[in-house]
């Protein structure tokens, strides 16, 4: 039984690892190249943005919070896709997604009001 | 006594090699957390200085080392879809594409320090300059990580056994994703989050 099971898990483990093989769940290659131009196009944006000329605090407030949600929404897609976590348990999800929000409410916290 | 060595652990379904890697990446994640907090909180306080130094770094070099990663990160995402399906031609396509972005960009960063020695611009000059210098020299090392076990991946291919091990590559790819998603923020809190700019 226990030679079943460990056969079995690390077949798994060197062919696909059956947490997400990624069967069943269309091809995945189409949802990388929309990631890749969605980041391309968010990095335009921010580039853009950050040119827009907008003096004084409120005007560095925007740029940071214009900034900040690109950034959230860049490092998103690439946990939700290019890292798989779509296909993942709840538990990591939870895991990985609960440190990048603080981080993120921290980053914001701590720019917007700021002195 | 192997029989024991079950490869996935039970909750979360996923082999205990992944969950370690998402384990240390939530930890280089407060890693990072702390010198950002910093960085802003410093920044805030000194924000003539930082704009004023902001202007000496080059936006544009930056700019093409966002494109490599992001490049990079689309190419190790097809090369764990191509080992899956054990395309192994492809697969060692698109690790060398990985491979040589990695390089890229440490090509492109090294343009960048130069430019900024030829300056005499150091670590010591300011403290923008100091988390400028601190902050892109752990990404870098962090890039120099990720590109030697791709290597060591890439020539076991070539060997006789091969390299077929997905659950392995997959471990890197998360390691190499978060190298990318690292840079994702430092461009903006570096480069563009000025006043000036």
């Amino acid at each position: 039984m226990a030679e079943h099971i460990t056969a079995e898990h690390n077949s798994q483990a060197v062919h696909g690892d059956g947490d997400h093989s990624h069967d069943g769940h269309g091809d995945t290659r189409k949802e990388y190249y929309k990631v890749f131009f969605f980041l391309l196009l968010m990095t335009a944006l921010t580039v853009i943005a950050a040119k827009i000329p907008m003096p004084g605090k409120a005007g560095s407030i925007i740029h940071v919070t214009i900034g900040l949600i690109i950034a959230v929404l860049k490092v998103a897609a690439v946990i939700w896709i290019f890292m798989h976590i779509k296909f993942d348990n709840v538990y990591l999800r939870a895991m990985i997604f609960v440190p990048v929000f603080l981080f993120f409410v921290l980053t914001f916290a701590l720019t917007v009001l700021g002195p | 006594m192997s029989g024991l060595s079950l490869a996935h652990e039970p909750v979360t379904g996923i082999s205990h090699g992944k969950l370690g890697m998402w384990v240390f990446l939530a930890s280089e994640i407060m890693f990072f957390t702390g010198f950002f907090g910093a960085f802003i909180v410093l920044r805030e306080a000194n924000i003539d200085l930082f704009t004023h130094s902001a202007k000496e770094l080059n936006m544009w070099l930056a700019l093409t080392n966002t494109v490599i990663l992001i490049g990079s990160s689309l190419t190790m995402a097809l090369s764990i879809y191509s080992l899956e399906r054990g395309n192994t031609k492809h697969f060692r396509l698109f690790l060398l594409i990985s491979i040589l972005c990695g390089f890229g960009f440490l090509i492109v960063k090294t343009i960048e320090y130069s430019t900024k020695f030829g300056h005499h611009i150091y670590p010591s000059t300011n403290i923008f300059f100091a988390f400028y210098f601190l902050l892109t020299g752990f990404h870098a090392i962090h890039v120099i990580g990720g590109i030697v076990p791709m290597m060591s991946m890439y020539a076991r291919s070539f060997t006789k056994k091969g390299f077929h091990n997905v659950n392995r590559l997959e471990t890197l790819g998360l390691y190499w994703h978060f190298v990318d998603l690292v840079w994702i923020f430092l461009f903006p809190v570096l480069y563009l989050m000025f006043p000036s700019h």
